[in-house]
């Protein structure tokens, strides 16, 4: 599956939050540069990034600091279940 | 170029250029999961911040850029770290290995494989579990905190706290492999046709395996307690801000 996020980085939370079909990356591409492009013109810096992963489960946990704040990071790593 | 100071054509055309990547990121992909069996996650292409917050850091030209495209993949922990890079070595024989463990970048340990097909560069991270966990936890840093923190600014607490808990890990992580590397010579010496000859060997081995073990339990409660005062920290942090 192909995930289009959109992330606030000084607040650490996600804006938007977008699946597409694998088959559909040109749509999630074209979608991106959309995004990037309104938030270009309304000066809004926000990071804007497409990945692909298994499932959004598999995402979670590849890419935990979209979804989790720097403590629920940190606490997954303790009582050695990293 | 600046992000305020981007224009739409030159968004498009930056779109375009990391377009360019996807052939050479599919062939990556679909290698790792054909024929090592893994399932990576990709970023077929960085994010617009990303790459220009690197080519302004490293003032480097945008070809210069090695992971415009890429993919991570996380493993349980060191020894499997070490079975992925020597099958990507294999799958990709031309490709540059950073072995970010023995050189860490700003405390940042993983093992980097960049890939050239067609004269595109790809970037596959391979990191453990405890590697990625505290790359993770750098980078959300970077984000709520301070856009420093991921390449070696910051408050110095929040660096000590970064530094502390990447050593312990190295320290760990050698452990770890101490163990892989003396559980494959009890397996070899256990293999042999007169197994009994090799007793003594056998003998030593074991006790060797025990005591690294201890070690490695010790080692676990220190990263343990490094893990709790980050807890505390980013509390603390949290604590200020509001």
């Amino acid at each position: 599956m192909i995930f289009l996020i959109e992330y606030d980085r000084p607040k650490g939370h996600i804006v938007t939050f977008s699946s597409f079909h694998e088959t559909e990356r040109l749509e999630a591409e074209n979608r991106r540069l959309e995004i990037e492009l309104a938030l270009n013109r309304t000066g809004v810096d926000h990071e804007v990034v497409l990945l692909e992963a298994l499932s959004e489960e598999a995402l979670r946990r590849t890419h935990r600091r979209y979804f989790e704040d720097p403590s629920q990071i940190v606490r997954s790593g303790s009582g050695g279940d990293a | 170029m600046r992000r305020g100071s981007l224009v739409e054509a030159d968004l498009r055309l930056l779109d375009e250029y990391r377009r360019s990547f996807g052939a050479a990121y599919e062939t990556v992909v679909r290698t790792i999961r054909e024929q090592l069996q893994l399932e990576p996650t990709g970023r077929p292409a960085k994010s617009t911040a990303s790459l220009i917050e690197k080519l302004h850091r490293e003032s480097i030209r945008l070809v210069q850029v090695q992971d415009i495209a890429g993919c991570r993949v996380v493993v349980a922990n060191v020894v499997e770290q070490e079975r992925v890079v020597a099958s990507l070595r294999s799958a990709f024989p031309a490709a540059s290995i950073i072995d970010r463990r023995t050189k860490p970048s700003y405390d940042y340990r993983a093992v980097h494989v960049i890939v050239r097909i067609s004269g595109k560069m790809v970037e596959i991270q391979v990191r453990s579990a405890l590697q990625h966990l505290w790359a993770e936890f750098s980078e959300k840093l970077s984000d709520v905190v301070d856009a420093t923190i991921k390449y070696g600014g910051g408050a110095d607490v929040v660096r000590k706290a970064l530094t502390a808990l990447s050593e312990r890990i190295a320290v760990l992580e050698v452990l770890e492999l101490q163990i892989g590397g003396i559980e494959t010579q009890i397996t070899g010496l256990a293999q042999r046709q007169v197994p009994e000859q090799y007793g003594q060997q056998l003998q030593k081995a074991q006790e060797f395996l025990v005591e690294v073990k201890g070690n490695i339990i010790g080692a676990r409660e220190l990263l343990d307690t490094a893990l709790n005062e980050a807890i505390s920290g980013v509390e603390k942090l949290r604590g200020r801000k509001t």
